[in-house]
């Protein structure tokens, strides 16, 4: 991991009125770098999320995208365009089938042209298994083949990162496997991945890092080993017992 | 009898007068609602432009400022009747500028904006009942606001309110029939001419009534026609493989090279 950071996160803070949900976010993430965050519901992990896909504007603080700051500049579509979001309920477009779900994106914010929007839409849902089904709509899919498409469709805007914001939590238990393991060959391709879980089991196999959040802080930051087996913090124990527990 | 006679007398004399006033009221229902639904279409989505924190402060004020007018102008012409915004503005036009407006080009121009008014509310709220997430997903592929709305949340929007959208359509054949005040020679105007005229009453308007009601149950029942064919199949085709689908008895043949 001697590689430039993609993403760095300095001072974040974000506040929803008086209640201050972020306070002091810092960390980086690496190109190639595979870095999950854990903690308890409600701790932020959403809000850190959203806020570097820019849905929320943060309060203080700066990102730096390939070292320059996205929050004092003032075209943020490009940006955006590059980090790929992979939504807890999928957010697939309602009104196009799951090649143009695929293919949108491509066309009219890369500009790419058609044909070759379809050729590498199709290739991104190969590599998912949902190439089959390029012209279903989204209310004909399962959530998992919902899910499958969503990460077809972030893909094909061949993003610098991808960010997971529990892709797996509203999906039926026999579903939750195809998606990881879809994941997981994303992992090990190379991806830059930033992936929020409760899959206690995967963040163990397939991170770099593990980035434990609690109350608006990051608590812990380290590698699997250093998290699951020599938690520094009692709350990161009392923690990963609960969620090993289930 | 004498009924049935006097309401073929006056279809012979006034027939094709009636002819246009019905042309007239279908051309102002059609263009009033075709303009109000762009209005309405307009407003909805400069109403929906997402203000963040960090947009510039002049820019915020310009939006707040412009936003203010659009309500102004949506609840002024929802809370008064359609008769009297005609009367205000015809014969306002003429007090102010001392000009005599075209009857038809005024009578087209307020049923527009009238329904614009409307139309700016069906809108929003058929904006709003696309969910928020695809809203982020469109935001999280690098969409603008505009395009995010041109392809993905209005195309769901207005499918959601084409009923309400076809509400609107068959209320403006009928009350289009306001715009008689100003002398728009639509339906009811030649109508009234006729009863004027024959001095037949009954008979003289129970002929716009029966042109009315054909022309709203119609309609009606064309955009229902409309409303299921832009649902679309409940069928899809597999790629590259033999055909399947949803139910077992809907096999289509697989239509992908
Ligand atoms: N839009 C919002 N307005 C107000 N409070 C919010 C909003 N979004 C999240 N919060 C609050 O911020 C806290 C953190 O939420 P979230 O980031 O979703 O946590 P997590 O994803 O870790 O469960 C919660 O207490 C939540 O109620
Ligand atoms: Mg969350």
């Amino acid at each position: 991991m001697d590689q430039k950071p993609v993403i760095q996160i300095q001072n974040l803070k974000k506040s929803f009125g008086q209640r201050e949900v972020l306070k002091d976010i810092n960390f980086d993430v690496h190109k190639g770098e595979v870095v999950c965050i854990i903690g308890s519901s409600g701790s932020g992990k959403s809000t850190l999320l959203r806020c570097i896909n820019l849905l929320e504007t943060p309060t203080a603080g700066a990102i730096l995208y390939n070292g320059s700051n996205i929050l004092s500049s003032g075209n943020t579509h490009k940006y955006c365009a590059k980090v790929g979001m992979v939504f807890q309920q999928f957010n697939l477009f309602n009104n196009l089938n799951v090649l143009e779900n695929c293919v949108v994106g491509q066309v009219k914010v890369l500009k790419q042209n058609r044909k070759e929007a379809e050729e590498r839409a199709k290739r991104y849902l190969e590599q998912v298994g949902m190439l089959q089904f390029i012209n279903a709509r989204p209310r004909q899919l399962s959530g998992g083949q919902k899910q499958r498409v969503a990460i077809a469709r972030a893909l094909a805007m061949e993003p610098d990162a991808l960010l997971f914001d529990e892709p797996t939590s509203a999906l039926d238990p026999e579903m939750v496997g195809e998606v990881l393991k879809v994941m997981k060959s994303l992992a090990e391709s190379g991806l830059t991945m930033l992936v929020v879980t409760h899959e206690m089991g995967f963040a163990r196999d397939i991170s770099d890092r593990i980035v434990f959040m609690d109350g608006g802080i990051i608590l812990e930051d380290g590698t699997p080993d250093e998290i699951f087996n020599h938690p520094k913090h009692e709350r990161t124990k009392a923690f990963l017992t609960r969620a090993m527990d289930k | 009898m004498e009924f049935w006679s006097w309401v073929s007398r006056i279809l012979e004399q006034y027939g094709s007068l009636i002819l246009e006033g019905t042309g007239i009221t279908v051309l102002l229902a059609i263009v009033g609602t075709a303009i109000g639904f762009a209005i309405g279409l307009l407003i909805g989505i400069y109403k929906t432009i997402p203000i963040k924190s960090s947009t510039p402060m002049p820019l915020k004020i310009l939006y707040k400022i412009f936003n203010f007018l659009l309500s102004a102008y949506i609840e002024l012409f929802r809370s008064t009747p359609m008769m009297v915004q005609a009367m205000v503005i015809f014969y306002g036009v003429a007090y102010a500028f001392g000009i005599t407006l075209n009857r038809l080009i005024a009578g087209l121009f307020i049923i527009s904006i009238n329904t614009g008014a409307y139309m700016a509310e069906i809108v929003r709220g058929g904006i709003i009942s696309v969910d928020k997430g695809q809203a982020e997903a469109t935001h999280s592929i690098g969409m603008t606001h505009l395009q995010s709305m041109s392809y993905i949340i209005l195309p769901q929007a207005i499918r959601n309110i084409m009923p309400a959208v076809g509400n609107q359509f068959i209320i403006n054949i009928k009350d289009s029939c306001v715009l008689s005040v100003i002398g728009v020679s639509e339906l009811f105007f030649v109508s009234k001419s006729a009863a004027g005229a024959t001095f037949q009453f009954f008979p003289a308007f129970f002929i716009p009534c029966v042109i009315y009601f054909v022309l709203c149950f119609s309609i009606t029942q064309i955009l229902r026609y409309l409303e299921r064919r832009m649902d679309g199949a409940d069928t899809y085709t597999i790629y590259g493989t033999e055909p399947v689908i949803n139910g077992a008895d809907t096999l289509k043949r697989g239509d992908v090279k």
